[in-house]
């Protein structure tokens, strides 16, 4: 589905990514982690071309793309295929809930506004949000937002959707309510890359974790693997750092 | 010093029969510069090579120049060199059959387009970056993520602004009678020349003034309330 090689990006003299290299399958839900500034965030955006990397190789399907040398028809490309799901929501604040979820598929795919509708309607209808389908966003509370954000980006049927942390500018009790929403997601088969903090989300959907820091994947493997047997030292660390210790022992 | 009612009602008349020249002359140069000064605060917005610095210096400097100052410069030069550069150009037009509102035009649009342009980038400033992004992630390009998504939200941000910059400009554009333009004001004193009503010839001038820049106000306030609804919270 999607392979990223050698990926390296600096911000001015700090190295985010240090030679990342990623491998994700069709219809696998891959999860993230790693301390902030470990470069993950960096590492996802950069597949969307919101950051473009310094170096690096990305295929996805039969696409290969040299992040050194991507044209604008690559860019779009990329963003055409995949859909992104950002912290901050990133909903459109002049336009409804309707209107956010048929922005790409009337001005981006040129389905026709009736067709465009009922589309949205069917997404919202499974993210739960169809009654709140003509309120702006600043009427809905975050998990709301979040759950549109959702819905606009599986409306467009990319082939690979990217989450970044989707759930950490929620309160905590509105958490649960969307992670049940990108777990549903998962469970259409859709290939999704997920960053996020939630240890016993990733332990649920994911069938592969990657730990990252410091800019490079430190360890990857199935979630029972990663937390409960990590191989390295850094891993351990981490996951002692947050998840609670009476945990381990289940 | 007294004030006669009649001549008041004369220039008043006379005031508003040259009143379109005034609105025309706002209008006109109001919608020109929204656009220019559109182009100018996106090109420096997105910081393009060379044009950017050069928007920026420019405005800087202009801004910097009193209209009236603008005005009287722009006007000699015209009648330096219009008859040499009429020549050039196989323009057999006579310098006298040339409308002087012209040059109020120019100094009004360029002047007016620099300081919308600072007002627009205000905006730009406004908006959040992930707004930019969630349009470029659904796969529009910079073009129509502009003009869909970040433009529109710039509207209820600029409006209050741009009542400003439009109710200045109305008032401005009272400048041209340098150039002799007959507008709302020469037309009020019109009737003051015959008889000595100076009084009333700028009560009058005053006061159609006042109902345009009024009626500007009221239509920016609907323009306001209509436009920022998806700000407020009603839940």
């Amino acid at each position: 589905m999607i392979e990223l090689t050698g990926v390296k990006k600096s911000f001015g003299k700090q190295e985010v990514l240090r030679d990342v290299s990623i491998k994700v399958n069709d219809g696998e839900v891959v999860v993230i982690l790693g301390p902030s500034g470990s470069g993950k965030t960096t590492l996802l955006r950069s597949i969307n071309f919101l950051e473009r990397a310094d170096s690096g190789i990305m295929k996805f399907g039969e696409k290969e793309i040299n992040f050194k040398t991507a044209k604008k028809k690559d860019v779009l490309y990329m963003r055409r295929h995949t859909g992104f799901v950002f912290q901050n929501y990133g909903l459109f604040a002049h336009k409804t809930v309707l209107q956010n979820v048929m922005e790409g598929l009337v001005q981006v795919q040129k389905k026709s506004k009736s067709e465009a509708q009922r589309i949205a309607e069917e997404v919202l209808d499974n993210v739960g949000m169809l009654e709140k389908k003509d309120s702006y966003p600043s009427q809905l509370s975050g998990g709301q937002q979040q759950r549109v954000g959702i819905a606009r980006a599986v409306a467009l049927k990319p082939d690979l959707i990217l989450f970044d942390e989707p759930t950490s500018a929620l309160d905590p009790e509105l958490v649960g309510e969307t992670l049940e929403v990108i777990k549903k997601v998962a469970k259409t088969g859709i290939t999704m890359i997920v960053v996020t903090h939630e240890m016993s989300f990733a332990e649920d959907v994911a069938d592969r974790v990657i730990f990252m820091d410091g800019g490079v994947v430190v360890e990857e493997g199935k979630p029972s693997e990663i937390f409960y047997k990590p191989k390295e030292e850094r891993t351990r660390q981490f996951l002692s750092r947050i998840i609670p210790q009476d945990a381990y022992v289940i | 010093m007294s004030f006669s009612i009649t001549s008041f009602f004369d220039s008043f008349k006379s005031a508003l029969l040259y009143a379109p020249v005034t609105i025309k002359l706002t209008a006109i140069t109001f919608v020109v510069s929204l656009l220019l000064g559109a182009v100018i605060a996106t090109v420096r917005n997105y910081r393009v090579p060379v044009l950017s610095q050069f928007f920026a210096a420019f405005v800087t400097i202009y801004l910097g120049l009193p209209t009236m100052v603008a005005l009287l410069l722009y006007n000699l030069l015209f009648m330096t060199f219009y008859s040499d550069v009429a020549a050039a150009l196989h323009i057999s037009v006579p310098i006298s059959d040339v409308n002087p509102i012209f040059i109020g035009y120019i100094t009004l649009i360029i002047g007016t387009t620099c300081s919308v342009s600072e007002s627009i980038r205000g905006a730009f400033r406004g908006i959040e970056k992930v707004q930019y992004e969630a349009g470029y992630s659904i796969g529009m390009g910079k073009f129509k993520t502009l003009t869909r998504i970040i433009f529109p939200q710039m509207v209820p941000i600029l409006l209050p602004g741009m009542q400003n910059s439009l109710i200045g400009l109305l008032k401005a554009s009272n400048l041209v009678s340098a150039i002799s333009v007959v507008e709302i004001m020469t037309g009020a004193l019109l009737p003051s020349l015959m008889y000595y009503s100076y009084l009333e010839g700028y009560v009058a001038a005053a006061l159609v003034y006042w109902m345009i820049g009024a009626a500007i106000e009221i239509l920016a306030h609907f323009a306001e309330k209509n436009s920022g609804k998806y700000l407020k919270r009603t839940a």
